[in-house]
């Protein structure tokens, strides 16, 4: 390891960036009252209640779910991929909403089919709808884990007598513990900074407080309980960085070919999943659709949601490539790549008003498209950085040596040798940061240019107003831009192609 | 289809309204008037920038794109966002020295009054703020369209005579209630009770509704839940039943009012002119066209504030209520309630 | 010419090579041997400038590397061949082996000198384990390095293709007339392809000589170990001659030794027979290797012998024999070593 890598002043740079807005916190928060009190208390424990439930739910379901995509032989798997990971496309409010309005009596099942249904509420109800929307970030990391593990150890397992799901859960799940890890850590921080469902389910959570607070136009106290809600998301970040995972070379993959009775019965646990996540909700919007009516929705919000948001993928990749670097570099560098993961921790409102006296600062940048990228940037920077990080990591070392030892200087061999072979890294980064940004909405409501109307903007007007049914088009092409964006990240995946395993033939 | 007909009510005269919003002293003194045309208005040319606190899904779009239909030289830039959003960013532009907005139209006068307290809204002419009720008229700033708090109620569960007229005495009843104690317009009502009848009485009041109250997350759900029978009344703003009932005529929802107290407070949008000239006044205006008002008080089912406007269909006459004689810019007075209600444990 | 002088290498707080002292003469294999551990590969690392030295310094001609003074590897116009072979995944064989040469007549020629001509377009991935390591060759030999660093490069192969494969780069060396230096943990590897041999011990360098010299005058117990079966026989030094229990022996003392010995014997300077009444040991166990077999002997002294004879004499485990040295030409003599009970 290098003592002082090459990357340390970009990073750097970077963090400071993302340092920003956290600075501006801490000056709009001086002049607020109170630091702590027992109200906090309860807010506080509801908030991590809903946070640890949501990441044992979301690793619950997305683990077996990348065993599954990961080593099981289907036809279409990349089919199957795309569907499962779907619910990123959702922003969560839409999908508390409709399962609100669907379930309990009164709901539409019930109006509709006859079938009594409980109701979906509380922290039960906000835990079931963080669950749906966040298991795919631990689905995606964790199948990247997975993708890169040696089998040989499981056939060692079996030969010495253990069954297949004892192997599984003895064998492999430990040595994916880290990429667990950090889908849980974007599941968790995800939860702390989203305010539509605790507010739909009735959940008293941090940020229902600090929106609360920012609607009564108490804005220095929103900004302090932003502080203490980053305070969180620092804990969070720590202990996340406390699980070490073993380095191992990749070797060969494991694979299943499951009879037709067994890919049945895999389907047939697989789909309630989908079922809630995505199906039901369009179908509920489809409903009112047919019900109440389109109306005032055109083409160019489609067209402002793609372009802001490939822009912002396209900024995060080109800064997450020194960061993740710099965090395998050594231990500052690894610290610095924390700070980055603050962004997205802060709730879209706060994020998005500390940005706007930023961007006062700087006259020629305020509202501008520009500084909107900015924003998404901040916000969701950890996500591409996780993954062209863990890309590099399961790099060969001896490959850059050997770049060296030909004659070519680090920054050659880096440009010819280490980009290239995380680029499906970076593609997959981009696209989380791509998935998000379309279903971003606080922060672009306030930074983006005046007249500027995407997806998800739209999405809210219509919600907010009770015009559900026009609703069902903006939803409808969130998840088709969505799912085309992670179909292109998984595009990037060819079997074997840069793995640096030996293979059998000699 | 709701753009159509709007544009063609914009271009043939409104009806002749006859009913007044205000107290019942103010009914007698009152001229029954006609409101102003926007055919009296002269045409808006040149660069306006709008910061529009909510959308109501279309219909203010459609008040807007009437506007720019009939002013081809206007160009009209508009931001939407959450009300309380846009007025902290009028207040960090303000500090900056940036002028980002030419005109402010926020849902409620709570946001309003946050920007008239900062001194950034231009003092209105004394014709304009004429047009509105008499108690609806502000120097600084113009409502628009108002909503009245009601006490939507399932009448195969309840009858009328089983509510009270006084706010104060719902407690007393022991009907099951409904409530959104997070939502804004909750907040100004609880807000004008501390300010008509006093922190102890309201206090005293919370605690004991809190027994018999269902929380939430906002009105509509009320209104949604009355309707399913959870709960016998509900504590909401009027149009939210009267879009329930539109779209679902025999929806099992009717309006009550109580009389001159916070319970049937008429809250109010407004808007305001953040920068100097003729351009932002005249757009004022616009809104307060008889052409504008009657088409939010018949599609939206919001209250006209002008004189001379028919009030939306579905809410009875006002001969039996009046709402209390309130300053609404002082419902910006927000953050002692928000205390109240977390100190009783409502939110 | 490369020198090493007085190289130390730390990693971390532990000192993993000291006091290395080299010279690499034109066009010579130099064999680096000794037991995992021992710091080889790390020796590789630093003279490729990979790895920073604490000590010493590392000299060739144009450069010259000290602690203080760091010349990078892409300076250094060193070549390296990695057990894992180290070819780039993305790129086609033909692309690895011209990585960065600015005219192709080089990679075409060892591309073809090699065999490699059907895989131009191959990548990596497809090829087989002898083949990666002919490409990596190629590859280095492209680059027309002044010197040339082979990391165990054939550890990764079966042992059939070890050896075909072991000459073929001795040869492709010696072609190009670039001096190298290989590393390797297989002695037979070390004796039968090196110029010279270098055995080191927990880092640091026992001897460093031709193999023969290695291999019949080794310069410690350990190198005498290392390089080949090796017993040794308590005896009596005197006048050049050790007297032992299975016979005298000319003999060189290696460090000193006189008077109480022990005389290196390797198994074929001892004769085993079959015997009754004249015999001096047992057999304990017997290893068959196709053209020889060798016997593990414990002497009626307790002392254990190693012989190998031809495969047609035919004795069991537990049978008593009758050993005798030899051996005309001197053996080494060591120092007495007391023997735990």
């Amino acid at each position: 390891m290098r003592r002082w890598s090459r990357f340390y002043p970009f990073a750097l740079i970077i963090a400071l960036l993302a340092l920003v807005p956290v600075g501006v916190l801490f000056a709009l928060a001086g002049d607020a009252a109170e630091l702590f009190d027992a109200h906090n208390l309860n807010v506080l424990i509801s908030t991590l209640l809903l946070m640890v439930l949501t990441v044992i739910g979301a690793t619950l379901i997305g683990v077996p779910l990348a065993l599954f995509t990961a080593y099981v032989q289907l036809p279409a798997k990349r089919l199957w991929l795309i569907v499962l990971a779907a619910p990123l496309a959702m922003p969560s409010y839409i999908g508390a909403f409709t399962l609100y309005a669907a379930f309990g009596p009164g709901g539409e099942i019930e109006s509709l089919l006859g079938i009594p249904t409980p109701p979906v509420n509380g922290l039960a109800g906000a835990t079931l709808v963080m669950t749906l929307y966040t298991y795919p970030f631990v689905l995606l990391t964790t199948r990247a884990s997975l993708l890169s593990l040696d089998a040989g150890m499981v056939n060692a397992a079996r030969t010495l007598g253990m069954s297949l799901s004892m192997s599984l859960w003895r064998v492999v799940l430990p040595r994916v513990v880290t990429g667990i890890a950090a889908g849980g850590l974007l599941a968790a921080m995800y939860t702390l900074s989203d305010f539509g469902t605790p507010a739909i389910m009735r959940v008293d959570t941090f940020t229902r407080v600090i929106y609360t607070e920012y609607n009564a136009f108490g804005l220095s106290q929103a900004a302090m309980l932003s502080l203490q809600l980053l305070a969180i998301v620092g804990l969070v970040l720590f202990l996340e960085s406390r699980v070490k995972g073993t380095q191992e070379r990749p070797g060969r993959r494991l694979a299943f070919w499951p009879s037709r009775w067994q890919a049945s019965a895999m389907l047939a646990i697989v789909a309630p999943v989908t079922l809630l996540a995505i199906v039901l909700p369009l179908l509920i919007f489809t409903l009112w659709l047919l019900r109440d009516g389109a109306g005032g929705f055109e083409l160019s919000y489609a067209w402002n949601s793609i372009y802001a948001s490939l822009l912002a993928a396209v900024v995060a990749v080109i800064l997450a490539v020194p960061v993740a670097h710099a965090a395998i570099s050594g231990r500052l560098g690894r610290i610095m790549e924390r700070v980055t993961y603050l962004g997205f921790g802060v709730p879209g409102i706060v994020m998005g008003t500390a940005l706007v006296y930023v961007g006062l600062q700087l006259p020629w940048l305020y509202q501008t498209l520009a500084l909107l990228v900015v924003a998404y940037v901040l916000r969701f920077l950890p996500l591409a950085v996780g993954s062209v990080r863990a890309t590099a990591e399961g790099l060969d070392g001896s490959l850059m040596q050997a770049a060296r030892v030909l004659g070519a200087s680090p920054r050659e061999a880096f440009m010819r040798i280490t980009l290239p072979l995380t680029l499906r890294g970076m593609v997959a980064g981009g696209a989380l940061v791509f998935l998000e940004s379309m279903r971003e909405l606080p922060a672009t409501l306030l930074l983006g240019p005046n007249d500027f109307e995407t997806l998800a903007t739209y999405l809210w007007r219509v919600y907010e107003a009770g015009y559900f049914g026009r609703a069902a088009i903006p939803g409808l092409l969130l998840v088709l831009m969505s799912g085309l964006g992670l179909a292109l990240m998984l595009c990037g995946e060819r079997r074997g192609v840069f793995d640096a395993s030996e293979d059998q033939r000699h | 289809m709701q753009r159509r007909r709007f544009i063609q009510a914009l271009a043939t005269a409104g009806a002749f309204a006859s009913l007044p919003l205000a107290s019942l002293q103010s009914l007698a003194a009152e001229a029954v008037s006609q409101a102003v045309s926007v055919n009296d208005l002269p045409a808006l040319e040149g660069k306006l920038t709008l910061y529009l606190g909510r959308g109501e899904g279309g219909l203010y779009e459609n008040v807007l794109q009437a506007i720019r239909d009939r002013n081809p030289k206007l160009n009209l830039s508009v931001r939407r966002g959450p009300t309380a959003a846009l007025a902290n960013t009028l207040i960090a532009e303000a500090k900056a020295g940036v002028q980002g907005a030419d005109v402010f139209w926020a849902v409620d006068s709570g946001a309003i009054g946050l920007v008239t307290d900062a001194g950034l809204a231009q003092p209105l002419p004394k014709d304009l703020t004429g047009q509105l009720k008499s108690d609806f008229q502000y120097p600084s700033w113009s409502p628009v369209t108002g909503r009245i708090r009601t006490l939507p109620y399932n009448p195969d569960n309840v009858s009328l005579k089983q509510i009270p007229s006084d706010i104060m005495e719902l407690p007393d009843s022991d009907l099951a209630i409904g409530w959104a104690p997070a939502y804004a317009s909750f907040q100004s009502f609880i807000t004008a009770m501390r300010l008509l009848e006093g922190e102890k009485a309201t206090v005293d009041w919370l605690r004991r509704m809190k027994q018999r109250a269902k929380s939430y997350a906002g009105e509509l759900g009320v209104v949604m839940a009355v309707e399913r029978g959870e709960v016998d009344l509900g504590l909401a703003n009027h149009y939210y039943t009267l879009r329930l009932k539109s779209g679902k005529p025999d929806a099992r929802v009717e309006l009550a009012f109580t009389k001159a107290d916070a319970g049937c407070l008429v809250n109010a949008s407004g808007v305001l002119a953040l920068s100097e000239g003729e351009l932002p006044i005249n757009f004022i205006r616009y809104l307060l066209t008889r052409e504008v008002q009657s088409y939010l008080a018949s599609e939206a089912y919001e209250i006209p504030l002008v004189k001379g406007v028919e009030l939306p269909e579905g809410l009875p006459s006002f001969e039996h209520i009046s709402p209390p004689d309130m300053d609404l810019t002082r419902l910006a007075d927000l953050r002692p309630t928000l205390a109240l209600l977390r100190n009783v444990g409502i939110l | 010419m490369l020198t090493v002088s007085h190289l130390s290498v730390n990693y971390g707080t532990t000192r993993v090579i000291s006091n290395l002292n080299l010279a690499l003469a034109e066009s010579e294999i130099l064999m680096l041997v000794g037991p995992t551990g021992c710091g080889k590969s790390t020796i590789l690392q630093a003279l490729a400038g990979l790895l920073p030295i604490s000590e010493g310094e590392v000299k060739l001609g144009a450069w010259h590397a000290t602690p203080t003074r760091i010349v990078p590897p892409e300076k250094r116009n060193v070549g390296m061949v990695f057990q894992d072979f180290a070819l780039f995944p993305h790129l086609t064989v033909e692309q690895n082996v011209a990585f960065r040469l600015t005219s192709k007549a080089p990679a075409d020629h060892w591309i073809t000198l090699l065999g490699l001509e059907s895989l131009r377009r191959a990548k990596p991935d497809t090829l087989s384990g002898g083949q990666k390591q002919r490409v990596a060759l190629a590859r280095t030999l492209a680059h027309r390095p002044a010197f040339i660093l082979l990391d165990e490069p054939l550890s990764n192969l079966d042992a059939a293709l070890k050896d075909s494969l072991r000459w073929e780069i001795r040869d492709a060396l010696k072609t190009a007339g670039v001096p190298a230096i290989w590393v390797t943990h297989d002695q037979e590897e070390a004796l039968s392809i090196g110029d010279r041999v270098g055995v080191l011990n927990n880092g640091q360098l026992e001897q460093l000589d031709s193999p023969e010299t290695c291999f019949c005058e080794p310069a410690s117990r350990f190198v005498a170990e290392f390089l080949g079966e090796a017993s040794f026989l308590p005896g009596q030094l005197e006048h050049g001659r050790v007297a032992t229990a299975l016979g005298v022996a000319p003999g060189t003392p290696v460090d000193g030794a006189t008077g109480e010995v022990d005389l290196l014997v390797r198994p074929d300077d001892v004769s085993l027979m079959r015997a009754t009444n004249d015999a001096n040991g047992s057999v304990n166990w017997v290893r068959y290797e196709g053209g020889s077999r060798l016997y593990a002997v414990e002497l009626d002294d307790g002392t254990p012998v190693k012989v190998r004879v031809s495969h047609e004499n035919r004795i069991e485990p537990g049978e008593r024999v009758r050993l005798a040295v030899i051996t005309t030409h001197p053996l080494a003599v060591f120092a007495r070593h007391q023997r735990p009970a």
